[in-house]
């Protein structure tokens, strides 16, 4: 077999292995979007529930859709038609728009409204309360309604059933057109619950497709009107395309770039190719391994593993610039493999820290940046070597190189240097005013202000229930949780009189606790008493005989009923409501209460103070920041030991403290400096800056080693110096670029990155021993 | 059927509503009897309708219990006896606002809003006539057949409004509304002094 048949065997079977692990992942590996796999584990009582609420919260689910486009007739007609699609929907726990929905209560469950009702808590059902009732039913016999309440006063002269409507409608009830919702502005309106929850994008993904799919078959030939989708779940959709869109567009951008960078540093399409294999090989095992270890990958450790593996690059491009007349490939590799070894080692070891977090997703992240660099630095070493054409032109070479090399030598390298950049950065670093920590990740991807705008508009049209705050009401079980909820909830209904809150929602909304239940089973009169009464009521009306048979029945059914449990209601649609609001934790029960137009969450500490905390208002946002300042504090820590592992690893390979100290000093004092120009520029530092400090970090760590080697050879020099700048620069492509991006978490990622890149490579070099080989030439 | 098509070109429907326009404000005495299978007797009900204006219409009962209705542009204001007055917004039932459009156009005279939301026919001649509405929405058609008027010249002497399960609540006004009613109070009775049977008494 001739060589260059051994290279290209090599490169099949290279490409082949790549084919068959990519589709081994593609085939195990499951993508998660939840953001809760990424966090940590909760500890307050609080984030546990954030935990298991964020995005399932009731008022997180609601999607606010609004139509417009049309006359209001038009409106409303497409409004009745799409809710009802949406209705059929199973992605939709709930839909309404407004309509009055006589079915909530379903035939089976019609005699429970004795139950639910709280009309005969004051005065019980009586021959008063029933001769001033049935009268006032002669009275709406003659009105306008009459015909809407005929169908209804056989089996419900009292209109218990519209009573219910009417305490189960919102409390802050949207206008209402031609008899659905509609905003002051005049687009009908409709609210939907989604059963995803609001921060699975790709699950909202699907329930948005949905709602889109619906409103084209219900508007039918209305071509032009149009649909609003507002609320969390729809932001979170938006918001994750767009980062989306926008780092595609970029990274298009940066790739363009970086094939002429590589063209023009190599002159070889080939080259060009082959570089790219062991950066691939990397991404493909560390996924492979997370398929592997994990099965599911989280799309966040995905986004932030391939930054890290960035630096994965430098490998090829080192071999690549240090290729020399007279020596094949693989000698050329032979002769960085220390220094490459080194700096793949130290970066394994100190992502060993990350592992040893208990993160799920850290130890993801762990997982996949090790073997990742691993792979990619031995392929680099064993394999690309191999596959190299034999001809290449000499980095050294390269026009302009040594000139660029001997004004970078003869630059004044200050002792003092060092110490004033620390200096100013210290100064830098304190007059910063903003806060150090960015504690609210939904910051990094903010949701366009105009869009803001519109869902705040839609909200309070449709007084939708608020995403920040729930109250919860705390009990050892679900009646318990009822209970408490019937008992406070006078004083909630202070606080709405006061001002401190637009309105708020308890489960016992829904449904009263069986205690409520019996009592008033126990106050309804028996058919015999009933019948007296009615008589005697209806004696002076023109009410036939025996017309409310019906309603002398459902009152004797709702005396023996057993009462209603949530468990029991929940088959229907008022019943899915209050299941949304009694969740079972341990072995307690929670009340999800939601809130409408939270004005003073300070008033509802009173009321945490008196019911020991069983009655709390929880605020969802503050929750989240804990935990992300908890999350935090383990990434730091882990940062820490990675530190030290780096540190020691830089030290036993070199065994001389000198020269550790020349690789360790440049690239601590880039990253503080990059802290300090951050930090004065008023950044307040997020997860994000902390990724990308550390890939910045390996970068630095790269430039240090191979600018910290003195050789005797003005070639070699040149060559490092070559290698080093093609590493810059395509770093720059691809970070600079980010760095202009309009979405704040690629501008964290490429600013950071950048300016990481630069520091890192000034200071390598100013920082570097003295005493290297000057170029002659 | 002929004396039928010698009269049709006589009672014109349009004519016959723009002959119901009054002065404002305009008001009548009516006396209402409620035939309803509900009830095992009709009921009466007396007292004053008004008419206020395009889209304002009054209706006051004074036996047998008070109550006042005012429908002001979709907005309905019910006052009982003592207690606080009701509001209603004829939104949330939108065939109702079509209903009460239909009968505050049919007395403003407006006969292009009649029919927008009716279909008029009319029968009869000018000494007796009688317009029939019938609802072109058919979630009102579900609870309303039609509402017929009858008068002579240019004056009604009864509004009746058929609900589409055969109750029927009809309003003697002006002239008849102070007569005496048929006895037995049937509906047929009353349909019939409607048609001017009391007048020919």
């Amino acid at each position: 077999m001739t060589a260059a048949m051994r290279r290209l065997v090599l490169l099949v079977g290279w490409i082949g292995v790549l084919a068959v692990v990519t589709a081994y992942t593609v085939h195990t590996l499951k993508l998660s979007t939840d953001l809760r796999s990424f966090m940590p584990p909760a500890q307050t009582a609080d984030q546990k529930l954030l935990m298991e609420q964020i995005g399932e919260g009731p008022g997180s689910r609601l999607l606010l859709l609004a139509i417009s486009g049309a006359d209001e007739a038009r409106l409303a007609e497409i409004s009745r038609s799409f809710v009802a699609a949406l209705r059929a929907d199973p992605h939709f726990s709930q839909a309404i728009n407004g309509e009055f929905d006589a079915g909530m209560l379903d035939e089976r469950l019609l005699p429970y409204r004795y139950l639910l009702s709280s009309s005969f808590d004051e005065a019980p059902l009586d021959e008063s309360v029933l001769a001033d009732e049935l009268s006032q039913r002669v009275e709406d016999l003659g009105s306008p309604a009459a015909t809407l309440l005929k169908p209804l006063l056989p089996r419900d002269p009292t209109l218990e059933i519209m009573k219910l409507a009417e305490r189960w409608s919102p409390p802050k009830a949207p206008l209402v057109r031609d008899g659905v919702w509609f905003s002051p502005e005049g687009e009908a309106l409709l609210l939907v619950q989604t059963r995803a929850a609001g921060f699975d994008p790709a699950a909202q993904g699907e329930a948005i497709d949905a709602i889109h799919a619906a409103f084209d078959a219900s508007r039918g030939a209305q071509a032009d009107a149009s649909l609003v989708i507002s609320g969390p779940g729809y932001f979170t959709v938006l918001v994750n395309a767009s980062t989306r869109g926008e780092s595609e567009w970029l990274g298009r951008i940066s790739t363009v770039g970086f094939i002429v960078l590589l063209l023009l540093a190599y002159r070889s399409v080939a080259v060009l190719g082959l570089a790219a294999l062991p950066i691939a090989s990397g991404a493909l095992a560390g996924v492979a391994a997370i398929a592997a270890v994990f099965g599911t990958m989280h799309g966040i450790t995905l986004a932030f593993g391939f930054t890290l593996l960035g630096v994965a690059q430098e490998y090829p491009i080192r071999l690549l610039s240090h290729r020399r007349a007279g020596e094949t490939a693989l000698e050329s590799v032979r002769g960085l493999w220390p220094l490459l070894l080194t700096a793949i080692a130290s970066a394994c070891i100190a992502y060993l820290a990350f592992f040893a977090s208990g993160v799920t997703g850290l130890m993801q992240l762990a997982v996949f940046t090790i073997s990742g660099l691993l792979v990619a630095g031995f392929s680099t070493r064993y394999l690309l070597p191999r596959v190299l054409p034999a001809k290449f032109r000499d980095a050294a070479d390269t026009p302009g190189l040594g000139a660029v090399w001997n004004w970078l030598e003869s630059l004044p390298r200050p002792r003092w240097l060092p110490p004033l950049l620390l200096a100013i950065a210290a100064l830098m670093l304190g007059s910063a005013s903003t806060p150090f920590w960015q504690n609210d990740l939904a910051a990094l991807t903010p949701v366009p202000q105009d869009l803001m705008k519109r869902e705040g508009r839609l909200r309070a049209a449709l007084g939708a229930p608020d995403v920040r705050y729930l109250l919860i009401v705390e009990a050892a079980d679900a009646e318990g949780v009822l209970e408490l909820s019937e008992k406070v909830s006078p004083r909630i209904d202070a606080l709405v009189a006061q001002g401190a809150v637009g309105a708020a929602e308890l489960p016992s909304r829904y449904l009263p606790s069986l205690a409520t239940q019996r009592a008033r089973q126990s106050r309804l009169p028996d058919r015999a008493a009933l019948e007296t009464m009615l008589a005697s009521a209806s004696a002076d009306l023109p009410f036939r005989q025996g017309l409310f048979a019906p309603f002398v029945d459902d009152v004797e059914t709702a005396r023996s009923l057993e009462p209603l449990t949530p468990a029991r209601f929940a088959s229907s649609p008022i019943g899915a409501r209050i299941e949304a609001m009694l969740v079972k934790r341990g072995d307690h029960w929670l009340g999800l209460g939601t809130i409408i137009g939270m004005q003073d969450p300070a008033a509802f500490d009173a009321l945490a103070t008196e019911t020991n905390d069983a009655v709390r208002l929880l605020d969802l946002k503050g929750a989240s920041e804990s935990l992300v300042a908890a999350y935090r504090e383990r990434i730091l820590r882990a940062f820490g030991i990675a530190i030290v592992l780096l540190v020691a690893t830089v030290f036993i390979a070199f065994r001389d403290l000198h020269r550790a100290w020349h690789v360790l000093a440049p690239m601590t004092l880039a990253t503080i400096l990059v802290l300090a120009v951050l930090r004065f520029g008023g950044t307040s530092l997020s997860l994000f800056h902390l990724v990308a400090l550390t890939l910045a970090a390996g970068l630095g760590l790269h430039y240090a080693l191979f600018f910290e080697r003195t050789t005797p050879d003005a070639a070699e020099a040149r060559r490092t110096l070559h290698a080093t700048l093609v590493c810059v620069i395509s770093a720059l492509l691809v970070f600079a670029l980010l760095a202009w991006s309009s979405l704040p978490v690629l501008r964290a990622i490429g600013l950071t990155v950048s300016l990481g890149v630069g520091f890192h490579f000034c200071l390598s070099i100013l920082m570097a021993r003295k005493g290297r080989a000057r170029d002659a030439g | 059927m002929l004396p039928y098509l010698a009269n049709a070109a006589d009672i014109d429907a349009a004519a016959l509503i723009g002959g119901l326009k009054r002065e404002l404000p305009a008001r009548t005495a009516y006396t209402e009897v409620r035939f309803s299978h509900m009830y095992d007797h009709a009921l009466i009900a007396r007292g004053e309708l008004e008419y206020l204006g395009p889209g304002q219409l009054g209706k006051r009962v004074d036996s047998p219990y008070q109550e006042t209705t005012t429908i002001v542009d979709g907005e309905v204001t019910l006052q009982r006896g003592k207690r606080k007055p009701r509001q209603i917004s004829l939104e949330r039932v939108p065939e109702l606002e079509g209903f009460l459009r239909g009968f505050s156009a049919l007395l403003g005279g407006d006969v292009a809003a009649v029919q927008r939301d009716f279909e008029l026919t009319s029968s009869g001649d000018t000494s007796q006539w009688r317009l029939r509405l019938a609802p072109r929405d058919p979630r009102l058609k579900k609870r309303i057949d039609a509402i017929e008027v009858d008068g002579s010249a240019d004056s009604a002497r009864c509004f009746s409004i058929l609900d589409a399960d055969d109750d029927a609540s009809i309003m003697l006004v002006e002239g008849l509304a102070t007569a005496t009613l048929p006895e037995p109070l049937t509906r047929r009775k009353v349909e019939s002094a409607c048609r001017g049977g009391v007048a020919a008494q």
